[in-house]
């Protein structure tokens, strides 16, 4: 006797369906992010999932972080990494991926402020009582003096301090490339070791006690002095000093994939609140918006800043000149050693 | 005196300013020294750290419980070769001695298993079967098990292609080398096994739901296939088995799936008869050349309907599977040039198996690993599992009807039976992650059937089956 199979089917698979309504709908995301965010980014990740929780009927959103030297960061997404977004050290690192099509090229200009929801510049820390006398760039040339900062083929805060010393030397000698690259020459001379990522510089400055003057980003500098050294280090200033501008960005290969393209964006779009800002700052980020900023402007001391755009005339084109294979760090660097 | 006095301080003064000076120009030499050996150590770590760097760009080669395995730096390719080998044996007692020729050792499986990935998204799995008494015929190279590739872009959506295990029998989908009892139940012996087609499947919401469908040449009960060669009919597969509280914290659910899995198709050709755990035979449709009553033939011969709804059930030590199995076969009979006649049977089964780990171990679908691997004159004796399950398979009673009035049943042999009761027990010793030693006592009764001395069908079957499998 044959069996009515339609309806035996059908009531199945109906019968199925409720106990899909226990199915607890959680998402992951991937922040594929550079060397020192590991604190911002903790505690930022924590604030945007109550915040998402609250706001999305108790959805759970776990934001998965991964750090490391910024280029090598954007090249594991290339090569499949599945980040939900990049917050990286610099444009050319995204703009890497961007040529990809994992994202598209005007990535940029999908939110505010060139996509970098803070900034950072790049300071000094000397040890305690500034034996060395050091008080700005060109101090950092002189014989005796030992410089930590990190490797600009590996680090994108590295380049950055390249980038800052060159541009000083720029400024000094009113556009004159020959004396910056006898500059950065001389800078890379005094430099005895060259760590891949400027977490690494920290610690051969810090935990090594090796050099005078450990030169790095602003946010490295003021952990140094405020929670890793209390009163064994002193912050420096120079007179001149670059804007360091850390972008982030949706890796919209990997959301459409996974299906996190919406909260993916909020999540960036977070990273520009008030509250997200405030983390920015207690983090030693410069935040950008302004009134965060102007609470915070005992932490930030004002300092005269250019921009890559301004003596290098954007990423690729420094890219190119300064830290692509032949490169000037090549020749100087070749030259030093 | 007074100048002699004076001239001597001022020679002392000079003096201490002069070691004053030789100090610190000895700690001055100090200081760099400290500064050289720190740096020349600190390169020395960023030399070793450059060094473990560049060997993650190197293909690493492992080799461990899980088999061999080659993996690019970038892990976008991948092989993993491994497999397994079940030495069994099979003993009968009681009234089932009188049976001969079924008192044997044998190689149940002898599987190598080649998976891997090529260009991280897609992946490739070949097995073979060297086992006794697999042979290579028109519609089943039964040395290939398995040979299919998966694109997998997406775990919520992948697509397989080849040959591979049709998405329907809950048991028939675990692993040879995983199962609890030496022989599958019941239920699996009316549900498909392997076919050639393609396949979408998936999960979503991590495990909560897992769905399967397939399109496939389609297969008899229990069969296998590599080429449709009696008719153009193909099957669709679906499955449908869901997790629902994968995703919640309440432990005691956790581990609970309850599904459904579908086939339908249109068929012409041979059907399967149905055998014991002990792969003895105890049904069998007429298959005679259809000249006349007495040797009428039974053939597929129209649609072709499955479902199973099955379910598992996983908690600490203890698991348990249950499923049902309803096929469905639109059937022709030929006894003699103007003697045809068509009718439909529904065949159904059934099984629930159980097992606990007397050793505490974690129960699972998958492999389970001893928490304390058996050494000897160690410490550890490996996992120890006890099994036990109920099943049966009842044939459509139409099936022994007797229209013609020759006295056999018009569509089964004479000798077969109508329905099987079995129970069992067992007893696994997980060695380690690789050794498995089992042992089954299952008893079968048999409604109808030949009640002739040396027939499967003339007494309850028990059997003591014995296995020693090794998996790498």
């Amino acid at each position: 006797m044959r069996t009515n199979w339609k309806k035996l089917i059908g009531l199945a698979f109906i019968g199925l369906l409720p106990a899909l309504t226990f199915a607890q709908k959680e998402v992951t995301l991937l922040n594929v992010s550079y060397d020192p965010t590991r604190e911002l980014y903790q505690e930022i990740n924590t604030a945007f999932a109550e915040h998402w929780k609250r706001d999305n009927a108790g959805q759970v959103v776990t934001i998965k972080q991964s750090h490391g030297g910024s280029g090598k960061q954007a090249r594991s997404v290339i090569d499949g990494n599945e980040a939900d977004v990049v917050t990286l050290a610099l444009a050319y690192d995204i703009d890497a991926i961007a040529e990809h099509k994992i994202i598209p090229k005007d990535w940029q200009k999908r939110l505010p402020h060139n996509s970098t929801p803070y900034t950072s510049t790049i300071i000094f820390v000397v040890r305690k009582g500034n034996p060395k006398g050091i008080k700005d760039w060109e101090d950092l040339v002189k014989p005796n003096v030992k410089v930590i900062p990190a490797n600009p083929k590996t680090s994108g805060g590295a380049r950055w301090t390249y980038l800052a010393g060159y541009g000083a030397a720029l400024k000094k000698h009113n556009g004159n490339e020959a004396k910056a690259k006898e500059y950065i020459a001389k800078f890379y001379r005094n430099a005895p070791v060259l760590d891949v990522g400027a977490r690494g510089a920290t610690i051969t400055f810090i935990q090594r006690k090796i050099g005078d003057v450990l030169v790095s980003w602003e946010n490295e500098a003021l952990i140094t002095l405020n929670d890793l050294g209390k009163g064994e280090y002193e912050i420096v200033y120079p007179s001149v000093s670059i804007l360091a501008e850390p972008p982030v960005a949706l890796v919209d290969k990997v959301v459409d994939k996974r299906g996190t393209r919406k909260v993916a964006e909020a999540y960036l779009n977070f990273l520009f609140t008030d509250t997200a800002q405030e983390i920015a700052a207690k983090h030693y980020y410069r935040p950008r918006n302004e009134a965060v900023a102007k609470k915070h402007a005992a932490t930030f001391k004002p300092v005269q800043t250019f921009t890559i755009d301004e003596l290098f005339g954007g990423w690729s084109k420094a890219q190119k000149t300064h830290f692509a294979d032949g490169g000037v760090f090549d020749s100087i660097f070749k030259a030093s050693r | 005196m007074v100048i002699a006095a004076l001239l001597s301080a001022q020679a002392g003064y000079v003096l201490a300013e002069d070691q004053n000076d030789e100090l610190n120009k000895l700690k001055q030499q100090l200081h760099e020294l400290d500064q050289k050996v720190r740096i020349l150590e600190r390169n020395k770590e960023l030399e070793v750290e450059a060094v473990a760097a560049k060997a993650n760009t190197l293909p690493s080669v492992t080799l461990g419980a899980g088999g061999l395995s080659v993996s690019s730096a970038d892990t976008n390719f991948l092989l993993n070769i491994r497999g397994y080998v079940q030495a069994d044996s099979r003993v009968f007692v009681g009234g089932a001695e009188a049976v001969k020729g079924n008192d044997t050792f044998l190689l149940r499986r002898v599987r190598p298993i080649f998976t891997g990935t090529v260009w991280r998204n897609y992946e490739y799995r070949l097995m073979f079967d060297f086992a006794s008494g697999v042979t290579s015929g028109t519609g089943n190279n039964g040395f290939l098990q398995d040979g299919y590739f998966n694109v997998h872009y997406w775990d919520e959506a992948q697509l397989q292609i080849g040959k591979m295990k049709e998405p329907v029998g809950l048991e028939r989908l675990q692993s040879g080398a995983n199962l609890l009892f030496i022989e599958r139940g019941l239920p699996t012996q009316l549900l498909p096994n392997r076919d050639v087609g393609v396949q979408l499947h998936g999960k979503l919401w991590g495990n909560t739901l897992a769905y399967q469908i397939g399109y496939f040449n389609g297969v008899e009960d229990g069969g296998s296939g590599d080429i449709e060669t009696t008719d153009d009919g193909k099957d669709v597969a679906a499955r449908l088995f869901v997790q629902p509280f994968d995703r919640t914290n309440i432990d005691l659910l956790k581990k609970f799936g309850i599904g459904v899995a579908v086939t339908h198709g249109s068929h012409e050709g041979t059907l399967r008869n149905y055998v014991t755990a002990g792969q003895q035979t105890w049904f069998r449709w007429r298959t005679g050349a259809g000249a006349s009553a007495a040797t009428a033939n039974v053939l597929a011969d129209g649609d072709t309907d499955r479902i199973s709804p099955q379910a598992w059930y996983y908690w600490g030590p203890f698991g348990a599977i249950a499923e049902y199995a309803i096929s469905s076969h639109d059937v022709i009979r030929r006894a003699g040039a103007t003697t045809t006649t068509r009718d439909s049977f529904d065949n159904h089964a059934w099984q629930i198996a159980a097992s606990y780990f007397l050793t505490g171990e974690e129960n699972s679908f998958n492999p389970v690993t001893p928490k304390r691997p058996f050494t000897l004159g160690g410490g550890g004796w490996g996992a120890w599992e006890i099994a036990g399950r109920i099943g049966q398979l009842e044939v459509d009673d139409d099936i022994f009807r007797d229209d013609d009035g020759n006295g056999a049943p018009d569509f089964a042999t004479t000798a077969s039976a109508r329905k099987v009761r079995e129970w069992g027990v067992g007893f696994n010793w997980h060695l380690n992650r690789n050794v498995k030693a089992s042992v089954n006592y299952i008893n079968t009764d048999f409604k109808g059937g030949s009640e002739s001395k040396g027939e499967v069908t003339a007494q309850d079957e028990e059997g003591i089956f014995a296995r020693i499998q090794f998996s790498f």
